[in-house]
C-alpha cells in the first residue's frame, strides 16, 4: 500500500468529519434561535377557540347584547373532492357562482372559510350535501335583540367578534376575558397533538347603569320631537345626579346594532359626548353659581335691565324682551342676557373662568365610553374685549351635552361634581363581581348652601314667568334652565340665522332629585327656543320616567296655564 | 495486535443500540404516513430489533471467514450482487416504493442489493489492486475497475438510487488512489464528468433539484423542503437538545426521519453534544480500521481492511454532509443507526470481517508467508517481462 497516499486519504476523511462538526456548530449554535423559531412556528399554532363574549345587560338584568350559536362552513383543500352537481347546489345555497367558490379553495393549506355564521336552515342543507372536505364549526354571533336601542352606548362587534364601538370596545378585554385562544402543538398534517383544555370560554358579563325602560322612553320622545321639529339631530342624557350613573342616553340619528358595519358616521356618532356646541343660556349656571358662592349677590339683588341692551366692547347685546328692574333670581328665570352680563362683569373674568372650570367645562367628564371630547373655554388672558359680553351667556365656549348635565347635577346633589358612567358592575361567568363602579369619584365643588339657593332659582324657571314653563309637570317641581344658541356656520364662521341648538337641562323632583336630564335638539325648524322645543321633551320624558320609577307626587301650589316664551 | 479489537465491537454495539433507541423515538409517535403503512407503536422498533439480531449472526459468520476465503469469494460475490441487482427489475421479485425499484423480495422482508454491491466492490477492488497483474502506471489497469463500477452504477441509476452511486464512486476512486495509481488518471475521470455537469446545467429543472442544497430557501415547498426541515431539526436541538422523545420535526415535518435523516433527529433530541458523540464514534471506528490496515503485511488484507473501513466511514460522512446541506440531498442511510435492514446487515458483515482481521492469526500468518513466497516468484517472472516495456518496476517492489 502506498503509505503517503493512505496518510493523505485518511487525513482528508477525518478532516471532513471535523468540517461536519463545524457545520453543526454553525447550524445548532449560531443559527439555533432562528431555526428553533421556525420549528415553533411550524408546530405551535395559536388556535382561536370561539370564546363566547360576555353578555351586556341593563341595570335590571335585561339582555341588550347576547350570542347566537351559528354554523360556519370551511373547506380542507387536501380532502376536497370536486363533484359538480353538489358544488352547484352548494353555490346556489350560498348565493354564489360555483367558480367563485372554487376560486376560494387554494391548492395548498388545510383550512379556508367558505361561509361564516350562516342561518341554521342553510347550514343544515349544506351539511346534508355531505361534500368531502367540508367541515363545520359553531361560532358565536353577537346579537342585539333590541336593535337600535342604546346603540351609542352598547356599540357592536364585527364578523370575527372584534369590538368596534361603545361598551363592546371600551370593555372589550373584560367581555373577551382571557379566553379565546389556546396554544396547540400539531404535526405536519395539522393534527393536534397536545393543547390546553379546550372548553368553551366565556367572557365576563357587563351590567350597565342604563335602564332599558327609561332608554325606550327617551328614544321614543326624542324621536317624536325630532319629527315634530324636523331637527337634524338630537341628544338626551338622563343621569342619577348623585352617583353619576347614566340611566339612559340616546342620540338621533342612530343605527341598528345588528347591521352596525353598514351604519354611516353620522349615525354612529355619540353626539352626547363627542360633539361640542355653544350652550347658550344653560351656561348661565356658571355666573349664577359663581356670584352666589362668592357671595357677591343674593337672589333678590336688583339689576336694572330696562334699556334692553348692554354695550360691551363696542357691541350691543340685547334681551329678547324688555324687562324693567329684575332681581338676580329673575335674571336667571327670564334668562335675561343683559342681567347675566352684568352679573358676569361683577364676577370678573378670572372668577368666571374659575367657576366654569370648577363645574367641569373644558374637561372630559371621564365617562367610560370611547370618543369623549373635552370642549373648550378660553383662559381669561386670551379673552377679547367682547368676551365678557359673550361668555356669561354661553357663547365663545364649546361644551358637550354631558358636561352641562354634570354641572346641573352638582346643583341637584348639593354641590358635588360626579363622574358619569354607564357600567355598573362586571360579573364573571360564574357570578362573581369582578368590578363594581358604584362609588365613582365625587368632588365637592360648591357649598350645599349655594347649591340649594341656585336650585330655588332654577325651580322658578319652570314656574310662572320663567322661560321653561313647558318643562313643568304635574305633581313634582322641576328645576332647570333653557338654552338657545345660534350655530356657527362653518362656511362664514359667523352665527347662523337659521341654525339653532335648543336645549333644556334640569332635574326632578327639584327638592329630592331622582333624575337629572338634558335634552338637546340640533337645528329645529319652526321654533328655536329651548323653552319651546326642548322643554316639552323634558316634560314628557320626566312624566313617564317618574311614574316608572314610582316617585311619589308632592304637594304643589296650583300653577296657572300661562305660557311665557323664553 | 495479538488479540481481536474489542473497540470495534463496543462501538458497533453502542451505535446499533443508539440506533434502535432513535428508531423507537422516531416511529413510536404514529403519523398518518406510518398509519397508512399499517404501523403500530412498536412496528418499526420490533422489525429493527429483528434485523439487529440477524445482523449479529451475519457478523459472527463473517468473523469466521478466512481472508483467503474472502479473496476467493471476491469475483463470485460481485457476480451474485450483479444478478441480485438485476432481479430488482424482474416483476414479482423486485419491489418498488416511493417511485424507486431498489428492493428484492426476501421473505419476510426485502433486501436492497445496492448495499451489497458496495461490499462486493470493496472486496473485488482489494483483490484487484493487490494482485501482481495490477500496474499503477497502466491506464488499462485503472480503467478496468472503473468500467466495473460504471456497469453497476448504470443499473443502480435505473432504480434510481443516487446515494449508492455517489458512495460507490467515492469508494472506488479512494481505493484506486490508495493503490498508487497515477493522479492524472483520476484527473481524466473527473474531466470525463464535466460533460455530464454541463448537460445538467442545461436542464434547469434538474439542475435546480441538485443545487437546491446550496440555498434550500429558494424553493422551500418542493426541492428545498426536506433540507429546511433537517436544518430546523438540528437548529431546534441547539447545544443540549430538546430531550429524548421530544423531537417535533419527526412528527411528519421531516420526511425520512427514521431512515436517511435520522441524524437530524439525533441532533434535535440530543443537541450538538449528541451529534458530535455519534460523529466521534465513526471517527474512532475509521481510525481503528486504518490502524489495523497499517499493521497488515499481507497486501490484500491491508486493502480489504482499509476498504471496509472506508465503506462505513464514507457512507457516514456522506450522510452527515447530506443532512447538513453540504452535498445534494440523496438517499443514503447512516450506518448502524438508520432503519433499513440491508445497510445494517452489510455493515455488520464488514465489522465481523474487521474484527477477525484485527487479530494476528498464526495460521493466517504462515498462510500469508506461503502466499507471499508464491507471489514473489510470480513477480520476478513478471518483472522480467516488464523490463521489456518499462524502464523500472519500482512500484511493485515498493509494495
Amino acid at each position: 500500500m502506498n503509505k503517503k497516499r493512505a496518510v493523505i486519504l485518511n487525513t482528508v476523511i477525518i478532516f471532513s468529519f471535523f468540517i461536519v462538526i463545524f457545520r453543526l456548530v454553525d447550524l445548532m449554535i449560531f443559527n439555533h434561535k432562528i431555526l428553533a423559531n421556525s420549528a415553533r412556528k411550524q408546530y405551535i399554532k395559536v388556535e382561536d377557540i370561539q370564546a363566547r363574549r360576555g353578555i351586556i345587560v341593563d341595570r335590571r338584568g335585561r339582555e341588550l347584547a347576547l350570542n347566537l350559536e351559528l354554523d360556519s362552513v370551511y373547506c380542507d383543500p387536501q380532502n376536497f373532492t370536486r363533484e359538480n352537481e353538489k358544488l352547484g347546489t352548494l353555490a346556489s345555497l350560498m348565493g354564489q357562482k360555483p367558480e367563485a367558490i372554487l376560486a376560494k379553495i387554494p391548492e395548498q393549506g388545510r383550512f379556508v372559510w367558505l361561509g361564516r355564521k350562516m342561518e341554521p336552515e342553510k347550514a343544515e342543507k349544506i351539511k346534508s350535501l355531505k361534500i368531502n372536505g367540508l367541515g363545520f364549526l359553531t361560532e358565536a354571533k353577537r346579537y342585539y335583540p333590541k336593535s337600535n336601542l342604546a346603540s351609542h352606548i352598547i356599540g357592536f362587534v364585527g364578523v370575527d367578534n372584534q369590538s368596534l364601538e361603545g361598551i363592546e370596545l371600551k370593555y372589550d378585554k373584560y367581555l373577551k376575558a382571557n379566553g379565546g385562544k389556546v396554544i396547540v402543538e400539531r404535526d405536519a398534517g395539522g393534527r393536534i397533538l397536545s393543547s390546553g383544555v379546550i372548553t368553551e370560554i366565556k367572557g365576563n358579563n357587563i351590567v350597565l347603569t342604563i335602564d332599558e325602560v327609561l332608554q325606550q322612553i327617551i328614544e321614543k320622545e326624542l324621536d317624536k320631537a325630532m319629527s315634530k321639529w324636523k331637527a337634524a339631530a338630537g341628544s338626551v342624557i338622563m343621569m342619577d345626579p348623585f352617583t353619576g350613573e347614566i340611566l339612559a342616553l340616546a342620540n338621533l340619528p342612530d343605527y341598528d346594532l345588528n347591521k352596525g358595519s353598514s351604519a354611516n358616521a353620522s349615525e354612529r356618532r355619540n353626539r352626547a359626548i363627542t360633539d361640542c356646541y355653544e350652550p347658550g343660556s344653560t351656561f348661565k349656571i356658571v355666573i349664577g353659581i359663581g356670584a352666589l358662592e362668592e357671595k357677591i349677590l343674593k337672589p333678590n339683588s336688583l339689576f336694572d335691565v330696562s334699556r334692553g341692551g348692554i354695550e360691551v366692547g363696542g357691541k350691543t347685546i340685547r334681551d329678547v324682551h324688555k324687562y324693567g328692574v329684575l332681581t338676580f333670581k329673575e335674571v336667571i328665570q327670564k334668562s335675561s342676557n343683559v342681567g347675566s352680563i352684568m352679573v358676569g362683569m361683577k364676577l370678573g373674568k378670572e372668577r368666571l373662568y374659575k367657576y366654569a372650570k370648577l363645574l367641569g367645562i373644558g374637561e372630559k367628564t371621564g365617562i367610560d365610553l370611547p370618543g369623549e371630547v373635552s370642549g373648550w373655554i378660553r383662559p381669561p388672558e386670551k379673552w377679547s374685549a367682547t368676551s365678557i359680553g359673550a361668555i356669561p351667556i354661553g357663547q365663545e365656549v364649546a361644551v358637550t351635552p354631558l358636561q352641562i348635565l354634570r354641572a346641573y347635577s352638582a346643583v341637584a346633589n348639593g354641590g358635588y361634581l360626579v363622574t358619569p358612567h354607564v357600567v355598573k358592575e362586571i360579573i364573571s361567568p360564574d357570578g362573581r363581581t369582578i368590578a363594581s363602579f358604584n362609588d365613582r369619584d365625587k368632588i365637592r365643588i360648591i357649598s350645599s348652601r349655594t347649591a340649594e339657593t341656585f336650585r330655588e332659582i332654577l325651580k322658578s324657571v319652570t314656574e310662572e314667568g320663567g322661560t321653561g314653563t313647558l318643562a313643568s309637570i304635574d305633581g313634582n317641581d322641576v328645576a332647570g334652565k333653557t338654552g338657545t344658541a345660534q350655530m356657527i356656520n362653518p362656511a362664514t364662521k359667523r352665527y347662523s340665522k337659521e341654525k339653532y341648538v335648543s336645549s333644556f337641562v334640569g332635574f326632578v323632583p327639584a327638592d329630592n332629585p331622582r333624575i337629572a336630564m338634558i335634552v338637546v335638539i340640533y337645528e329645529p325648524r319652526g321654533q328655536i327656543y329651548g323653552g319651546a322645543v326642548a322643554a316639552p321633551v323634558f316634560r314628557d320624558i320626566a312624566n313617564q320616567a317618574l311614574s316608572y320609577l314610582k316617585v311619589p307626587i308632592e304637594e304643589k301650589q296650583n300653577k296657572p296655564d300661562i305660557v311665557v316664551m323664553r | 495486535m495479538e488479540r481481536q479489537d474489542k473497540c470495534l465491537l463496543i462501538i458497533t454495539l453502542i451505535l446499533t443500540g443508539f440506533g434502535a433507541l432513535m428508531i423507537y423515538s422516531t416511529t413510536s409517535v404514529l403519523t398518518p404516513v406510518l398509519i397508512k403503512k399499517g404501523a403500530t407503536e412498536f412496528f418499526f422498533f420490533k422489525r429493527h430489533l429483528f434485523t439487529i439480531v440477524v445482523g449479529f449472526i451475519i457478523m459472527a459468520i463473517a468473523y469466521r471467514l478466512k481472508p483467503s476465503v474472502i479473496e476467493k469469494l471476491a469475483i463470485p460475490l460481485l457476480i451474485i450482487s450483479l444478478i441480485l441487482l438485476l432481479l430488482v427489475f424482474v416483476p414479482g421479485i423486485g419491489v418498488s416504493a416511493g417511485g424507486a425499484r431498489r428492493w428484492i423480495r426476501l421473505w419476510p422482508s426485502t433486501f436492497q442489493p445496492s448495499e451489497l454491491v458496495k461490499m462486493a466492490m470493496v472486496i473485488f477492488l482489494a483483490k484487484y489492486i493487490s494482485s501482481p497483474d495490477y500496474k499503477t502506471d497502466s491506464f488499462i489497469s485503472f480503467i478496468k475497475p472503473i468500467g466495473v463500477m460504471f456497469i453497476f452504477q448504470l443499473i443502480i441509476i435505473l432504480q434510481p438510487d443516487f446515494g449508492a452511486v455517489m458512495s460507490l464512486t467515492f469508494l472506488t476512486i479512494a481505493m484506486l488512489f490508495l493503490s498508487g495509481t497515477r493522479i492524472r488518471y483520476i484527473g481524466i475521470l473527473v474531466l470525463a464528468a464535466i460533460p455530464v455537469i454541463i448537460k445538467l446545467s442545461l436542464e434547469p429543472y434538474r439542475f435546480r433539484r441538485i443545487t437546491s442544497f446550496i440555498n434550500p430557501w429558494e424553493d422551500p415547498q418542493k426541492t428545498g423542503f426536506q433540507l429546511i426541515q433537517s436544518f430546523i431539526a438540528l437548529g431546534n436541538g441547539g447545544l443540549t437538545g430538546v430531550g429524548l422523545g421530544s423531537s417535533k420535526q419527526k412528527l411528519s415535518y421531516l420526511p425520512e426521519s427514521h431512515t436517511d435523516f435520522i441524524f437530524s433527529i439525533i441532533g434535535e433530541e440530543f443537541g450538538l453534544i449528541g451529534a458530535i458523540f455519534v460523529i466521534i464514534l465513526f471517527i474512532i471506528l475509521f481510525y481503528r480500521g486504518i490502524k489495523i490496515a497499517a499493521s497488515k503485511k499481507y497486501i490484500f488484507i491491508g486493502y480489504l481492511v482499509t476498504g471496509l473501513s472506508l465503506m462505513i466511514a464514507l457512507q457516514a460522512l456522506i450522510n452527515f454532509a447530506v443532512v447538513t446541506g453540504m452535498v445534494p440531498t440523496k438517499g443514503l442511510p447512516l450506518p448502524f443507526i438508520s432503519y433499513g435492514g440491508s445497510s445494517l446487515l452489510v455493515n455488520m458483515a464488514a465489522i465481523g470481517m474487521l474484527i477477525r482481521l484485527s487479530k494476528k492469526d498464526e495460521n493466517e500468518e504462515t498462510e500469508d508467508k506461503n502466499i507471499i513466497k508464491k507471489k514473489i516468484i510470480k513477480r520476478k517472472v513478471e518483472s522480467r517481462n516488464f523490463k521489456r516495456n518499462y524502464k523500472g518496476n519500482r512500484i511493485i517492489f515498493e509494495r
